[in-house]
C-alpha cells in the first residue's frame, strides 16, 4: 500500500524543486538533434542532423523517413564536425521542423483559420514536409510565432563562438517568438544529468570527443579539450580495418541490396544489387554506409578493457583467444571478427595502435586520445579542484557505450592518478548516455530556481543578441 | 499470598530463583471472535487452531467513485520571479491546483498592487483573473548573492592604490568576483583582462604613445594574485567602513583572515598538493605506511610515559605509618581541617604536573605527624584544587568546599590503610583526570572568552587597588622614582580608566619601569664600586710607579700616563727578555681590549673577576640607557 504512488492531488509538487513551465529543450548534435519538453526523461523527438536536399526542386527534407534513394538527392548536415552549426538556414528549418511539426507544440490558431478555413490546409505529406516558400503570408505569419508560449533551452558545444550564440538567440526570438531563451553548454548539462555540479565530463560523441571540467555548474574554459576521436572517426577506423583485412571487405549499404543468399563465413557475397535509373549521390551513399558501420560498431566493436594497453605484450594473443563475433553485411557476406574488434577502438586510447588513416584528419596524436585529453584538461586547471573532479568523472555520449569503455577508462585513470580516488559516473541506461545533455537540459529547464535565469524577450529587445554573452556564461 | 510473594516483598532471594515466575493468567490464545450459532460450533471444531473462515464477498471491488470528491481542478497560472530583477517582465505559466473559487481574489487583494486592482475593477470577472498580478515564484527566495566590496573613486585613490593593479583591473576583478559568487576557480578561469590602450581620451598628450600602439600585454595573473588583491581590497574597505576595533568578532576574524592572506604560502601549498597528486602508487603506499609507523611509535611512547608516570606516583607516595590517635576525636579532626585549610591557602598555587609526583603538601609547614597522617585527604584536595585552579577558580573552590565536609569522615573508619588506599585510588583518578582536560589553544580561548587570572580574594575588588598594591610593596624611595619615571611618560600614577586591558598594559609598563629603576640602582652601585676600584688602582699605580722608576725610564713614562691597555702592550713589546708567561698575559689583556695594567699574574687573575663585573655593569648601563630611551 505504501508503495503506491500518491495521487496527484496529494503529491507534493515542489519537493524536488521542480516547477514546470512547459519549456522546450533543444539539443543539436552532429549525428542527432534532440528535442522535447523539459521535465520529461527522454527527448520526444530525435531526428538526424543530416537532411536531404533535392537539388532539382531546391527543397530540403527532414527525418529518417525522407532518406530514401531518389533522384537529385543529396545528404547534408547543418552541423560541422566540431558540433557547431554551419548552415544556419538549414538549422532554422530543421529545428522548426523538429519543434513545430514533430513536437506538436500547440500554437494559437490565427483568426482567419479558426474553424472557418477558406481553403483546405495542405495535408501533411508524412514526414516529408516542405518548407513552404510558396506558402501564403498568413501561413508564414503563423509560422513566425510558433512557440510564443514556450521558453526554449538550447545546448551548445563548450567551444561555441559568441557569434554562433548570438545567432541562436536571434532565431529563437525573431523567428519563433519564444518568451524566454537560455543557452547552456552540453558538458554542464551532462553533469547535471548525472546529478553533479562539479564534474569532469567526458563526452564521447558522434563527431568528436571532448573533456570539460565543470565547477559548480560552470564550464572551466581553460580545461576544454576536444579531439575528433568519436563515432565518425571510429567508422573511418573500421573502414581502414576493412581495407586492411584480407580479403577486403566491401561495405554495401542496405538500400543497394535487392536480395541475397546466405553464404559461408569469409565467402564472397551472393546478392543481387538494385539498379537505379538515376544517379545516387556520393553523399547519400556515404550516409547509408555510415549506417552499416554504425551497426558494426554497435554489435562488434569492443574496447580492450585493460589493464594495460592492447599493444602490451601478451594482450593481443589473449584477445585472439576470446570468442569472436560474426557480422553479416547487408549483402549477406559475413565474417568472424576476433582481435580486430578490440584493435579498432584501441586508437582512442593509444595513438600507436590506431589504423593508419588515409585522410589527414583521421590521424591522431597522443594528445588527442582519451587519456591525453583528460590529462590536458586536468593540467590546465587549479590543483585544488583536481581531486574533486577525478572523484566525479561523468561519462556520456553514445560512443562511450562501446562495451568495455568505462572499464578501460577506469584503468587508464587509476594508472594516471594512482594517489587520487577516481570515480566514474556512467549511466547504465543507454538512453541516458545517448541523451545525457538533453536530459540535463530537461532537469535544468524544469527547476523552479532556474526560472530566474532565463533571458526574457524583453531583455533581448532591450539589449540585442549580445545579451547571450553576458548572461549565459 | 504465596510464599513467593512474601519473598518478593521482603526482597529475599527466592529458593529457586532461577525459574521465572509464571504469569498469573497466561493467555493461551488470542481473544476469540464473538461468533454465534453455527459459526461458533464450527469454530470450536478446530480447537486451538481455529479454522480460517473467509467471509463471502459478493462484489468485486468497492466502487471507486462512490465516495470520491469531485475531480481536483488545475489551472494554468501565470507567475513571475522576483529574483530576476526585471519587475515581472517575464511571465511564465505553470499548472497549479486551483484553490477555492473565492481564494484567488482574496490573495490578490492582499498582495496585488493598486494598479492591478484598478485594471481588474474595470474588466469583467473573467478578465479580472487574467489581469491580476501574477504571483511570485516560490523559488525566488533562494536567490542569494555574495556581497562584494564597493568603493568610490576617492576611496580607491586614498586606500587601494597598488603598483601592480590599475583601477580598471581591480574593477574588473570585483565584477568577476560578483558574477561568479567568489568561486575562485571560475574567476581565475574566466579572468581575461585586456587593459585599454592608454590615451583613449587625451589624444593630444598621448599622441606619440598611440602611434607606437603598444598594447600592454595582459598580465598572467595566478589565482593567488587575484585572491591577494581581492582580499586586500576587501579588508581595506572593511576597515574603512568600520574601524577594526568596532568590528564584531566574526567580522574581525574575517578581517584578520583576509589581511593575513599570504599568496606565497598558498603557492607553496599548491606546489605540495601538486606533488601529492603526482606521486606514484608506491610512494603513496610508502607514505601511508610511514604515517602508520609514526602513529604507532607515538602511541607506544604515550603508553610508556603513562606507565612511567604511574610508577613515579607509586614510588613517591609517602608512607602513612604514624600515629593517628590524635585525630580520632572530633576536636582533633577540626584541628586537622584548619591546618589543611591554612596550608592550602599558603601553598603556592602551582599546578602539579602528573609526572612530578611530589605533592606540594610535603613541603608545607604542617607538623610531620599531621602531614603523614592527613596526606590522603590533603593530597587529594590539593590536587583537586591545583588541577582546577588552572582553569576555573570557582570550580576549585566548589570542589574543595564540597570535599572538606567529607574529610572528617574519611580518617575515622576502622583502618587508616583502607582510607589511604581509597585516597590513593582517587588521587590516581585525579592525576588521570588532568590530562583529559583539554588545553585550549589561543584561538579557542578567544572564541570561548576564557581567560586565566590569579586567585581572587573574597569580595569585590577594584582593579586600581591591584596597582596600588604594587606600589605599596616598594620602598618609599623607589615609589618616588617610579612615579617620576611615570610622570616623565605623562602617565598619572593612578589610572583614570582601569579597564582590564588598560590594567594589563599598565602592569607591563609598570614592570618595565620597576626593572628600569632597579637597573639604575644597580648601575649606580656599580659605578660607585668602579670609582672606588679606580681610586685604589691609581693608588697602587702610584706606588708601583715609584718602584718602576728604579727599573727603567720607559715603563715609568707609560705607567704615569695611566692608560692600562697601552701600558700592557708597551710592556709586552718592550720587555722582550721578560718571562714568557707575562707576555702571554699581556697579549690576552690586549685582546680583551679593556683597561688593564701590567702586573704579576696573581693580580691579573684577581682583576679578571673585577673586569667581568665591570663589563656587566657597562652592559647593564647600556641596557638601562636603552630602556630610558
Amino acid at each position: 500500500m505504501a508503495q503506491q504512488p500518491l495521487p496527484s492531488s496529494v503529491q507534493p509538487t515542489d519537493v524536488y524543486g521542480g516547477d514546470e513551465v512547459s519549456a522546450i529543450v533543444l539539443d543539436p548534435g552532429y549525428i542527432n538533434t534532440r528535442a522535447g519538453f523539459a521535465g520529461e526523461e527522454m527527448p520526444k523527438q530525435v531526428l538526424p542532423s543530416f537532411y536531404g536536399h533535392i537539388t532539382s526542386s531546391n527543397r530540403d527534407v527532414f527525418g529518417d523517413q525522407a532518406m530514401y534513394p531518389r533522384a537529385d538527392f543529396e545528404i547534408r548536415n547543418y552541423m560541422n564536425r566540431d558540433s557547431v552549426v554551419e548552415d544556419w538556414d538549414a538549422a532554422t528549418k530543421i529545428w522548426e521542423h523538429a519543434l513545430v511539426n514533430r513536437l506538436g507544440i500547440p500554437r494559437p490558431t490565427p483568426p482567419s483559420k479558426n474553424g472557418l478555413n477558406n481553403k483546405p490546409k495542405p495535408a501533411a505529406e508524412g514526414e516529408d514536409v516542405e518548407m513552404a516558400d510558396e506558402a501564403d503570408l498568413d501561413e508564414t505569419e503563423n509560422y513566425e510565432k510558433p512557440m510564443a508560449e514556450n521558453p526554449l533551452l538550447m545546448t551548445e558545444a563548450a567551444w561555441n563562438s559568441p557569434k554562433q550564440r548570438e545567432k541562436a538567440i536571434e532565431i529563437c526570438m525573431e523567428n519563433w517568438a519564444c518568451p524566454a531563451f537560455w543557452l547552456s553548454k552540453t558538458p554542464v548539462l551532462a553533469a547535471f544529468a548525472a546529478g553533479k555540479a562539479t564534474a569532469l565530463v567526458l563526452d564521447v560523441g558522434g563527431s568528436n570527443t571532448s573533456v570539460t571540467a565543470i565547477f559548480d555548474g560552470m564550464v572551466l574554459k581553460r580545461s576544454v579539450q576536444r579531439s575528433p576521436v568519436g563515432g565518425v572517426w571510429l567508422s573511418s577506423q573500421i573502414r581502414s580495418l576493412f581495407e586492411a583485412s584480407e580479403p577486403k571487405v566491401e561495405v554495401v549499404p542496405t538500400f543497394m541490396v535487392e536480395n541475397k543468399k546466405p553464404v559461408e563465413a569469409g565467402q564472397p557475397a551472393d546478392a543481387r544489387l538494385k539498379t537505379f535509373d538515376f544517379q545516387i549521390s556520393p553523399s547519400f551513399r556515404a550516409y547509408e554506409e555510415e549506417r552499416v558501420l554504425k551497426e558494426f560498431k554497435e554489435s562488434v566493436v569492443e574496447v580492450w578493457r585493460g589493464p594495460g594497453r592492447y599493444l602490451a605484450p601478451g594482450n593481443e594473443d589473449y584477445a585472439k583467444n576470446l570468442p569472436g563475433r560474426v557480422f553479416e553485411m547487408p549483402d549477406g557476406s559475413n565474417q568472424m571478427w576476433r582481435e580486430q574488434r578490440f584493435k579498432v577502438a584501441e586508437g582512442m586510447w593509444d595513438d600507436n595502435a590506431a589504423f593508419p588513416s588515409a585522410t589527414e584528419e583521421g590521424k591522431i596524436t597522443k594528445a588527442q586520445t582519451v587519456p591525453g585529453l583528460i590529462k590536458a584538461a586536468l593540467d590546465s586547471i587549479d590543483v585544488d579542484v583536481r581531486p574533486a573532479l577525478l572523484a566525479n568523472v561523468v561519462v556520456t555520449g553514445s560512443t562511450s557505450l562501446l562495451p568495455g569503455f568505462t572499464d578501460r577508462l577506469n584503468h587508464e585513470l587509476t594508472a594516471m592518478f594512482p594517489s587520487v580516488k577516481v570515480k566514474l559516473h556512467a549511466a547504465g541506461l543507454s538512453s541516458e548516455r545517448r541523451f545525457g545533455a538533453w536530459i540535463g537540459g530537461s532537469i535544468l529547464g524544469s527547476l523552479g530556481t532556474f526560472h530566474q535565469m532565463w533571458i526574457s524577450r524583453k531583455e533581448y529587445e532591450e539589449n540585442g543578441p549580445g545579451i547571450v554573452e553576458k548572461r549565459c556564461k | 499470598m504465596t510464599s513467593r510473594d512474601v519473598h518478593d516483598v521482603l526482597n529475599l532471594p527466592s529458593d529457586h530463583s532461577g525459574a521465572p515466575r509464571p504469569s498469573k493468567k497466561q493467555k493461551t490464545s488470542a481473544p476469540r471472535p464473538n461468533l454465534k450459532g453455527l459459526a461458533r460450533e464450527v469454530q470450536n471444531l478446530g480447537g486451538d487452531n481455529p479454522i480460517a473462515i473467509v467471509p463471502e464477498v459478493n462484489f468485486f471491488k468497492k466502487r471507486r467513485f462512490a465516495t470520491r470528491k469531485p475531480v481536483a481542478k488545475w489551472e494554468l497560472k501565470a507567475f513571475t520571479n522576483s529574483a530576476r530583477g526585471d519587475d515581472g517582465a517575464l511571465v511564465l505559466r505553470h499548472w497549479k491546483r486551483r484553490t477555492d473559487d473565492g481564494a484567488p481574489p482574496v490573495e490578490g487583494a492582499q498582495d496585488g498592487d493598486g494598479q492591478q486592482q484598478r485594471g481588474g475593477g474595470e474588466g469583467t470577472p473573467a478578465s479580472e483573473k487574467r489581469e491580476e498580478k501574477p504571483e511570485d515564484s516560490a523559488f525566488a527566495k533562494y536567490n542569494v548573492k555574495v556581497v562584494v566590496p564597493h568603493y568610490t573613486e576617492d576611496q580607491y585613490h586614498s586606500n587601494l592604490q597598488n603598483n601592480d593593479w590599475t583601477k580598471e583591473e581591480t574593477d574588473y576583478l570585483l565584477e568577476l568576483a560578483k558574477d561568479f559568487d567568489l568561486r575562485w576557480t571560475l574567476i581565475w578561469d574566466r579572468y581575461d583582462f585586456t587593459p585599454k590602450p592608454p590615451g583613449g581620451g587625451g589624444d593630444a598628450a598621448n599622441g606619440e604613445d598611440t602611434h607606437t600602439a603598444v598594447v600592454p600585454a595582459p598580465k598572467q595573473r595566478s589565482m593567488e594574485d587575484l585572491k591577494a588583491r581581492y582580499y586586500e581590497v576587501a579588508a581595506k574597505m572593511m576597515a574603512v567602513q568600520k574601524p577594526a576595533q568596532y568590528m564584531t568578532r566574526p567580522e574581525f576574524e574575517l578581517y584578520e583572515m583576509m589581511q593575513n592572506f599570504d599568496p606565497e604560502q598558498e603557492r607553496k601549498r599548491k606546489q605540495f598538493a601538486l606533488n601529492t597528486l603526482s606521486r606514484s602508487k608506491d610512494e603513496a603506499r610508502e607514505e601511508e605506511s610511514l604515517l602508520l609507523e609514526v602513529k604507532r611509535i607515538l602511541a607506544r611512547t604515550e603508553r610508556f610515559n603513562e606507565e612511567r608516570r604511574e610508577l613515579y606516583n607509586r614510588l613517591d607516595y609517602p608512607a602513612t605509618d604514624s600515629d593517628i590517635n590524635s585525630f580520632k576525636t572530633s576536636a582533633g579532626l577540626q584541628n586537622l581541617l584548619q591546618t589543611l585549610m591554612s596550608t592550602d591557602k599558603n601553598k603556592k598555587r602551582k599546578s602539579i604536573m602528573p609526572g612530578e609526583g611530589v605533592s606540594p603538601s610535603n613541603n608545607s609547614g604542617v607538623p610531620n605527624s599531621a602531614v603523614s597522617e592527613t596526606n590522603p585527604a590533603n593530597r587529594r584536595e590539593s590536587i583537586a584544587a591545583s588541577a582546577t585552579s588552572n582553569n576555573h577558580h570557582h570550580h576549585a573552590r566548589r570542589d574543595s568546599d564540597a570535599r572538606t565536609p567529607a574529610t572528617p569522615a574519611d580518617p575515622t573508619p576502622t583502618s587508616a590503610a583502607a582510607a589511604a588506599a581509597a585516597a590513593n585510588k582517587k588521587k590516581g583518578g585525579g592525576a588521570q583526570q588532568q590530562p583529559e582536560r583539554r588545553k585550549l589553544t589561543q584561538q579557542e580561548e578567544q572564541v570561548y572568552g576564557v581567560s586565566y587570572h590569579e586567585r581572587l580574594g573574597s569580595g569585590p575588588t577594584f582593579r586600581y587597588e591591584k596597582i596600588n598594591k604594587l606600589y605599596s610593596h616598594k620602598s618609599g624611595q623607589q615609589q618616588l622614582r617610579i612615579t617620576n619615571a611615570l610622570s616623565e611618560l605623562d602617565l598619572p600614577p593612578r589610572l583614570v580608566m582601569p579597564t582590564a586591558a588598560v590594567t594589563a598594559q599598565f602592569e607591563v609598563l609598570w614592570g618595565a619601569v620597576t626593572a628600569l629603576v632597579d637597573l639604575r640602582k644597580m648601575s649606580d652601585r656599580l659605578d660607585g664600586e668602579i670609582k672606588i676600584e679606580e681610586a685604589k688602582k691609581a693608588e697602587r699605580d702610584r706606588a708601583k710607579g715609584i718602584a718602576a722608576e728604579k727599573e727603567g725610564e720607559k715603563e715609568k713614562g707609560e705607567g704615569g700616563a695611566g692608560d692600562g691597555a697601552a701600558a700592557a702592550a708597551a710592556a709586552a713589546a718592550g720587555e722582550g727578555e721578560k718571562a714568557g708567561e707575562k707576555t702571554g698575559e699581556g697579549g690576552q689583556t690586549k685582546e680583551d681590549g679593556e683597561k688593564k695594567r701590567p702586573g704579576s699574574s696573581g693580580s691579573l687573575t684577581a682583576t679578571g673577576h673585577k673586569r667581568s663585573a665591570s663589563v656587566l655593569s657597562a652592559a647593564s648601563d647600556k641596557s638601562s640607557k636603552r630602556q630610558k630611551k
